[in-house]
């Protein structure tokens, strides 16, 4: 059975090799992984179809491969009659590869002024695996101008494309194209066209250049987009966690015994969670189109991974519900499971906050960058040992550096200082009884 | 000799190799055409279609006449003048190559007589009557076709042991003619000799004949040649054939059981090999898939990127047709035109009688690649032309997506199914619906109307058979 690239999801067409899990002659069983791709929004794994021999490999590390290009030929008891059997992409499961990982944070309106359907949100689906309907001359025009008529609807009985469909599909293809810079969020879509010149940097020494990979390339549009469209301000301030830390110190040994981590993070997520509770703000979003504040009932906090591949923020759901033991487990899992590039797609969506913790590299003070549409984030340093005025004396206390970038639309700076305030006052005073084992 | 320089080498001059060479020079190419015949047109017009499908249409006239009896009229026992068949059958052959060549000529394509070795990706060595020719050339297609494969177990240098190309030539009238193959050659010109007057064994090693083809449609030729062949013999092997003096001594196991038989003359029918041995490919990047076949991608570029390969050398259904299809999107791939081998419908038509045609989707592919289809059947027992051709043996079908209702596939057996076909293949090119067929009118009576009623068939409204209304 010949296994091709079946839809990964809305709007990714390709992406590019990073890893074959499978050599020729390998046995395969069904839904074992064979192929990691890194698609623009993150990186995946694709699950075979069926069991059986990898009989051919058609592609290799770093090639980019489209939805239904052959990927690997499986060998498999049913078709030793009918090896030329197309493999059902529908019939298999949606591989592991996530969305907008840079997105943590729910649906997000991309829509155009006034685009009803944008073009690109239509696919071509048939159970019988037909290519989608049209005369033989509208294929024609089709490949000569390289429309895929994939993601053209047809109009006709049938689904049938006819000229007109294409006219129409090429001529708002024409109208997004030209209209979206004056738009809402046109200018940021597209990298800075001032960027655009190139420059010969050889001119002044050998240099190597890279193409960015779908991920970065991702990482790289939301960060302009966020910088470009949010006004931010950064509230910097440091927290006094000499006290947590012993607390932690005296638990460690006990979570350790019950398999499990007890990390600076845990404690971050359980404070931040009662935070966004009492500050709804501060877990809201902001709906520009409609002038309307979006507040969430639901506490999902994304955690900043970094990956070999790059940044990437799985969502920890329902922080609040969950004790710190539970936080810590959890944690550990979705970590490991984003370092290994086994994140789901649902996992790395419908944050509502975001924690950003390079404590455990070093760093002080930095300012985070927001993922919109989340409305603010918490950048956090590593702990350091500082003289410090406690009631009129020095002493030596762990501070620790952390900054709240939040977005000014959604929410004021007394707001923020009190949000920021409140996560402060909880580290620094965090119950015992709440580390405590039951 | 200094070598003769061309834009474009075709080698081959059958229906891919021809179509090839006149686009190319349709486009202003300049174009060299190396066939080894005398006579241009390939198997399709020298040993292929045209003169079986001539032998089909002289015996069919035989057995008209014959059944024409029971409808009262008796036309007495025919006189058959096998030499007279031949010239008429050559003389259809010799006006078909002679408008080959006379296009050729008017075209400007430089025709070669002669065997083409590639030297290396550039070069041609022809072999020609006048001695050796090289052509130096840009691009080349290959378009050399396939020939008929005989095992060699049965290879004994007996002329009584033929292929289709001597089948063809009709040298007698043997008594007892045994087909080794029931596929659609076999059916065929096993067709063509009973109807002369000989008694036909066919004997098929798989469960059916005509293997591949839906049963539905296959049923009604397996009738038909059950009462026109002396015997249809399936699940047999032929162990072994030995010449008997003038007759071949025939080896056959069926159920473990193996039987010997004489016969006057066998016809080995069981498929086709590429012809490129001794073409010099090695001399070339050309590559070749594991059942030999030369391998290329869906522009019919080769591994070599300035050779193209076409037609019955790439393997697949050998059909003229999809040879001709493919020679035109090897020419506007070579011109940098945007084209490609994807996609397109390509009928298959079995001249045996009745006829079987479908194009697109089959019921047997939908089944096995567990595609979710309807399937709306008209019995020609229900058409008044079919019964007025006293030939209520027909079935029409269509292969339709439920969810959409666009035909995916049409299959026809029947009288004339390989005419009929062409509407089909339209319909299914242009992503019609069954609602298309049922809405377009059809001329009244003919066979045409049965894709129309099996449209109607699909939307139980059908006029001239009861069918089970569908949910809607």
């Amino acid at each position: 059975m010949d296994v091709k690239l079946p839809r990964l999801a809305e709007g990714v067409e390709s992406g590019i090799v990073v890893n074959i899990l499978v050599s020729e002659g390998q046995k395969i069983q069904k839904d074992q992984p064979f192929i990691e791709l890194e698609t623009q929004k993150a990186v995946g794994s694709i699950p075979s179809p069926a069991s059986g021999k990898v009989s051919k490999i058609h592609v290799k590390d770093g090639m980019e491969v489209a939805v239904g290009q052959l990927l690997i030929t499986i060998a498999t008891e049913s078709d030793s009659a009918n090896v030329s059997a197309p493999a059902r992409q529908e019939a298999s499961r949606p591989p592991e590869v996530a969305p907008d990982s840079q997105i943590s944070g729910g649906t997000r309106s991309a829509k155009g002024p006034d685009a009803k359907t944008p073009a690109e949100s239509f696919r071509y689906e048939s159970k019988s695996g037909a290519p989608p309907p049209a005369s033989p001359s509208i294929r024609k025009i089709a490949r000569d101008l390289g429309i895929d008529l994939m993601r053209i609807k047809g109009s006709e009985a049938g689904g049938r494309i006819v000229l007109e469909d294409m006219r129409a599909y090429i001529q708002n293809l024409q109208r997004l194209t030209f209209e979206e810079p004056e738009g809402r969020t046109g200018a940021i879509l597209k990298p800075a066209p001032a960027q655009s010149e190139s420059i010969d940097f050889a001119k002044w020494g050998p240099i190597r250049r890279e193409r960015m990979s779908p991920l970065r390339q991702t990482v790289s549009r939301r960060m302009s987009e966020s910088w470009t469209t949010i006004p931010k301000i950064n509230q910097f301030d440091d927290i006094d966690i000499t006290d947590l830390l012993a607390v932690r110190k005296k638990y460690a040994t006990a979570y350790e015994k019950k398999g499990q981590r007890l990390t600076l993070t845990a404690f971050l997520l359980n404070i931040v969670a009662g935070a966004l509770q009492k500050y709804p703000r501060a877990n809201a979003s902001l709906d520009a189109e409609t002038s309307e504040i979006v507040y969430k009932n639901y506490f999902h906090i994304g955690i900043a991974v970094d990956t070999e591949g790059g940044l990437i923020v799985p969502v920890l759901r329902d922080v609040d519900k969950k004790n710190l033991f539970e936080l810590s487990k959890d944690l550990h899992e979705l970590t490991e499971k984003t370092r290994q590039r086994k994140v789901s797609l649902e996992e790395l969506q419908g944050g509502t906050f975001t924690i950003s913790n390079q404590g455990t590299i070093g760093g002080s003070h930095f300012t985070p960058i927001i993922y919109a549409p989340q409305v603010a984030i918490l950048g956090v340093g590593q702990g350091q040992a500082k003289p410090v005025v406690v009631e009129g004396k020095i002493a030596v206390r762990t501070l620790l550096p952390v900054c709240l970038a939040y977005d000014h639309r959604v929410l004021d700076g007394a707001d923020a200082v009190r949000f920021l305030k409140e996560i402060i006052a909880g580290l620094e005073n965090f119950p015992e009884s709440q580390v405590k084992l039951k | 000799m200094d070598p003769i320089k061309t834009e474009i080498v075709v080698l081959g001059a059958g229906p891919g190799g021809y179509t090839a060479a006149f686009y190319a020079a349709d486009k202003g190419k300049k174009v060299t055409l190396v066939e080894q015949s005398p006579r241009l047109g390939g198997i399709c017009l020298n040993s292929g279609c045209i003169p079986s499908k001539a032998l089909l249409h002289a015996t069919a006239v035989l057995r008209e006449a014959r059944e024409s009896a029971a409808r009262g009229i008796e036309l007495g026992q025919p006189n058959i003048d096998l030499d007279k068949l031949r010239t008429w059958k050559e003389s259809i052959l010799e006006r078909l190559g002679q408008g080959i060549k006379g296009l050729a000529e008017k075209r400007g394509v430089q025709v070669v007589h002669g065997r083409g070795h590639f030297e290396d990706s550039h070069t041609l060595r022809v072999e020609t009557g006048e001695g050796q020719k090289f052509l130096n050339f840009e691009k080349a297609i290959i378009a050399v076709g396939s020939k008929p494969a005989m095992p060699s177990a049965f290879d004994l240098g007996n002329r009584r042991i033929m292929t289709s190309t001597e089948a063809l030539e009709i040298q007698d009238i043997p008594n007892d003619l045994l087909v080794v193959g029931g596929g659609y050659i076999g059916m065929e010109l096993g067709t063509v000799y009973a109807t002369l007057g000989s008694h036909v064994v066919v004997l098929e090693a798989l469960p059916s004949i005509l293997t591949g083809v839906d049963p539905d449609l296959v049923r009604p030729v397996a009738r038909a040649a059950q009462k026109a062949f002396k015997e249809l013999r399936v699940n047999t092997k032929v162990l072994k054939m030995a010449t008997a003096g003038k007759q071949i001594k025939v080896t056959t196991e069926i159920d473990k059981q193996q039987r010997e038989e004489l016969y006057d003359r066998v016809l080995v029918s069981v498929g086709r090999a590429p012809n490129y041995s001794d073409l010099g490919l090695e001399n070339t990047r050309v590559t070749k898939d594991d059942k030999g076949f030369i391998k290329c991608n869906p522009q019919q570029q080769t591994d070599d990127p300035d050779i193209y390969a076409i037609g019955d050398v790439n393997g697949g259904a050998l059909l003229a047709h999809r040879a001709s299809k493919e020679a035109r999107i090897a020419v506007e791939a070579m011109l940098g035109e945007a084209s490609a081998f994807e996609n397109i419908v390509i009928p298959a038509v079995v001249y045996t009688d009745p006829e079987v045609a479908w194009c697109g989707l089959t019921e047997t592919e939908a089944k096995q690649n567990e595609i979710d289809i309807k399937v709306a059947k008209f019995l020609w027992g229900a058409s008044g032309r079919a019964l007025t051709l006293d030939r209520p043996d027909g079935l029409t079908k269509l292969i339709i997506d439920p969810d959409s209702e666009r035909i995916l596939g049409v299959g026809i057996v029947g009288v004339g199914a390989a005419e009929l076909i062409g509407e089909g293949v339209l319909a299914v090119e242009m992503g019609a619906t069954a609602r298309d067929f049922a809405e377009t009118v059809h001329p009244h009576p003919t066979l045409s109307e049965t894709l129309m009623e099996a449209a109607e068939v699909f939307y139980g409204t059908a006029t001239h058979t009861l069918a089970a209304r569908r949910e809607s």
